[in-house]
C-alpha cells in the first residue's frame, strides 16, 4: 500500500503542477485574481453557508419531526435538494439567449416543482405503506428490518 | 498552545456521516471525475490534434457519445461532489487545525481539491448554459484547472488510501461514525470501541443517504440526457437545449447575427474561393447544381447537446482535388465571420467523409446555420463545422 501511496502521491502532485505551470504561463494575471477570486468564493460559499444551512436544516427537522416520518421527509430533501441544486441556474437564465440556439427555453421553474411533487408524492405513499404496515398487528413484511416499534 | 478544544469548537453528532460512506459517495466521485478527464481530452484533441494522428472519421457518432457523456456527467457530478463534502464536512473542524507542517500541506492540498473542483463543475455547467459571469476564456481555464483537479484528486487518493480500504471494506450500517475527530484517533469511535452493534440512525439510514442521493442523481442525468440522446427528448424537463425548436430541427449556437456575417452571407454576390495549386471560384448558383452529395450526420456540440440530421451538398473532396489537391492535403476552411471560430482545419479521413452543406433536412440551409455554405463532418466537434464558408485552401 505504501508504494501505491507514493505512486498516487507523485503523479498527483506533477500533473497538479504541470496545471498550475500552464495556468501561470498561459492565463493572463486579470483571469488568474479572478481564477483565485473565485476558488476562495467557492470554499466561503459552500464551508461557510451552504453547509452549515443543510446542518441546520437537519437539526430542526431532528428537534420537530418523530423519527419515522423524518426518515421519509430526509429522502424527499435530500432527492430534491440536490435536483434543485442543477435547476436553479436554469430557471436564473430561461429565455437569456436568442431563441434560434433553441438553448433554455423550456419552464424550468415548473418542471423541478413537478419532479419534486412526485418524489413527494412517491415517498408519501411510501410512508403510509410504512405506517399502516406498523399498525397491522403482525406486521410480518416487516419481521426482520430496521423497526422504531417498541 | 491549546490543548482541549475550547467550549465552542463545533461538535458533530450525526451517526450517518461515516468512513464507509465516504468511501462509496468517493468512489463514485473517483470514476466520474475519471470519465470527465478522458473525455475532456478527447474533446481537446478535436481542436489541437497532432498531425501523424489526425482525428478519425469513424464513429461518426463518436464526439456525439464522448461529449454527451461529459455533460451529463459533468451535470451529475455537481450534486455527486455536494454529497461527497457534506460527508466529509466536520474534517474542516479538526482539532487544533493545524498539528504539523505535513498536517498544514495536507489541508492545504485539500483545500486546493475542493475549490479547483467547485469552480471546475460549476463553470462547465455555465458554459453549457451559455452564461459568462467570471472573466477568463472559458476553454484553456477548464483544461488546466482539469489537470488541477484530477492531480489533486490523485494526491488525496494517495494520502488517504488507508481511510478509503478501510471504508470501502467496513460494512456500510456497522462502519466509524465520522466526527471532526478522526477515527483512528479517537477511542471512542465505534469502530475502535470494540464489537459494538451498529450504531443507530434514528432518521434516515446510512444506506438510505446512499439511495437517496443515488436516485436524485439519477433523476438529473435522466431529464437532462435528452439534449444527446434525442429519444430523451420528451422528458428532458432539466435539458438545456431542445433541439425539436432550433431552426430546420437542429439547436444553433452561434447565430448569424452574433456573428456579424448576415448580409456578406446573404448577398447576392457571394461566391466561395478556393486555393490551390489549381485555384477557381465557385458561384452561388453553381452549388446548387454540384450539391448532390447526401449524408446523415450528428451535429454535436462541445456543450453537450447533438442531434442527428440530413445533409446535402458538395464533396468537400471532389472541390479540394479540383483545385489539384489530394485526400492526403490538409484544407483550410474559413469563413465569413470577422473573428472568434472563424475558421477550421481538416485533413485525414474526416477530409475524405467531409461534406459542404447547402442542405439541411431537405431545405436550403438557414442562415442561422451557415448559409450559403458550411462544413459538416463526421465525428467531428460542432464549432470546427464552420459556417459561411467563403474560401477554402488546400495547404499542402
Amino acid at each position: 500500500m505504501k508504494a501505491w501511496r507514493i505512486i498516487l502521491a507523485v503523479a498527483g502532485i506533477g500533473l497538479g503542477l504541470f496545471g498550475v505551470f500552464r495556468l501561470v504561463t498561459e492565463i493572463g494575471v486579470h483571469s488568474l485574481l479572478a481564477l483565485a477570486l473565485w476558488m476562495l468564493a467557492a470554499l466561503a460559499i459552500h464551508d461557510g453557508i451552504l453547509s452549515p444551512a443543510v446542518i441546520a436544516v437537519g437539526g430542526t427537522l431532528r428537534r420537530l419531526v418523530p423519527d419515522r416520518a423524518r426518515r421519509y421527509l430526509q429522502i424527499v430533501l435530500i432527492m430534491s435538494g440536490l435536483i434543485t441544486v442543477i435547476a436553479v441556474p436554469m430557471i436564473f437564465l430561461r429565455d437569456s439567449q436568442p431563441p434560434v440556439k433553441a438553448l433554455l427555453l423550456r419552464n424550468y421553474g415548473a418542471n423541478l416543482s413537478l419532479l419534486i411533487v412526485v418524489i413527494a408524492v412517491v415517498t408519501l405513499i411510501l410512508y403510509a405503506v410504512r405506517v399502516a404496515r406498523d399498525r397491522s398487528p403482525e406486521a410480518p413484511h416487516s419481521a426482520g428490518m430496521v423497526s422504531t416499534r417498541k | 498552545m491549546l490543548r482541549e478544544r475550547p467550549r465552542w469548537w463545533p461538535r458533530f453528532s450525526s451517526t450517518l456521516r461515516s468512513t464507509a460512506v465516504t468511501a462509496r459517495i468517493g468512489r463514485a466521485l473517483g470514476v466520474a471525475i475519471a470519465l470527465l478527464f478522458v473525455t475532456g481530452l478527447l474533446s481537446h484533441y478535436q481542436y489541437e490534434p497532432w498531425t501523424w494522428l489526425p482525428e478519425p472519421a469513424k464513429p461518426v457518432w463518436g464526439y456525439r457519445l464522448t461529449q454527451g457523456i461529459h455533460v451529463a456527467t459533468g451535470t451529475a457530478t455537481i450534486p455527486l461532489l455536494l454529497v461527497k463534502l457534506w460527508s466529509v464536512y466536520p474534517n474542516l473542524f479538526r482539532f487544533p487545525p493545524i498539528r504539523s507542517i505535513r498536517h498544514a500541506f495536507e489541508r492545504l492540498s485539500v483545500a486546493i481539491l475542493v475549490s479547483s473542483a467547485l469552480v471546475q463543475v460549476a463553470t462547465g455547467f455555465l458554459n453549457v448554459l451559455n452564461w459568462y459571469p467570471f472573466p477568463w476564456y472559458f476553454p484553456p481555464v477548464h483544461r488546466f484547472l482539469g489537470y488541477v483537479v484530477v492531480g489533486s484528486v490523485l494526491l488525496h487518493i494517495g494520502v488517504k488510501l488507508p481511510d478509503i480500504v478501510y471504508g470501502l471494506k467496513a460494512k456500510l450500517a456497522e462502519a466509524d461514525v465520522l466526527t471532526e475527530i478522526p477515527w483512528n484517533e479517537n477511542p471512542y469511535s465505534h469502530s475502535n470501541a470494540g464489537t459494538l452493534a451498529a450504531p443507530p440512525t434514528p432518521g434516515i439510514s446510512r444506506r438510505g443517504v446512499l439511495a437517496a442521493a443515488g436516485t436524485g442523481l439519477g433523476i438529473v442525468v435522466v431529464t437532462s440526457i435528452g439534449q444527446t440522446a434525442t429519444p430523451l427528448e420528451p422528458i428532458g424537463l432539466l435539458a438545456a437545449r431542445q433541439w425539436t425548436r432550433g431552426p430546420q430541427g437542429v439547436p444553433v449556437n452561434r447565430t448569424a447575427e452574433q456573428a456579424r456575417v448576415i448580409p456578406a452571407a446573404t448577398s447576392a454576390e457571394w461566391w466561395l474561393q478556393v486555393v490551390g495549386p489549381r485555384p477557381y471560384e465557385l458561384a452561388l448558383a453553381d452549388l446548387e447544381e454540384r450539391a448532390v452529395h447526401e449524408a446523415r450526420l450528428p451535429i454535436n456540440c462541445v456543450e453537450g447537446w447533438s442531434v442527428g440530421a440530413s445533409w446535402r451538398g458538395l464533396s468537400l473532396l471532389e472541390v479540394v482535388q479540383r483545385a489539384g489537391g489530394t485526400a492526403d492535403s490538409r484544407v483550410l476552411l474559413l469563413s465569413l465571420e470577422p473573428e472568434g471560430y472563424n475558421h477550421s482545419l481538416i485533413e485525414g479521413p474526416q477530409l475524405s467523409a467531409a461534406l459542404l452543406a447547402t442542405h439541411l433536412n431537405g431545405q436550403r440551409l438557414d442562415v442561422d446555420h451557415g448559409f450559403p455554405l458550411r462544413l459538416i463532418a463526421p465525428n467531428r466537434a460542432g464549432v470546427l463545422n464552420t459556417k459561411w464558408l467563403n474560401r477554402i485552401e488546400v495547404l499542402s
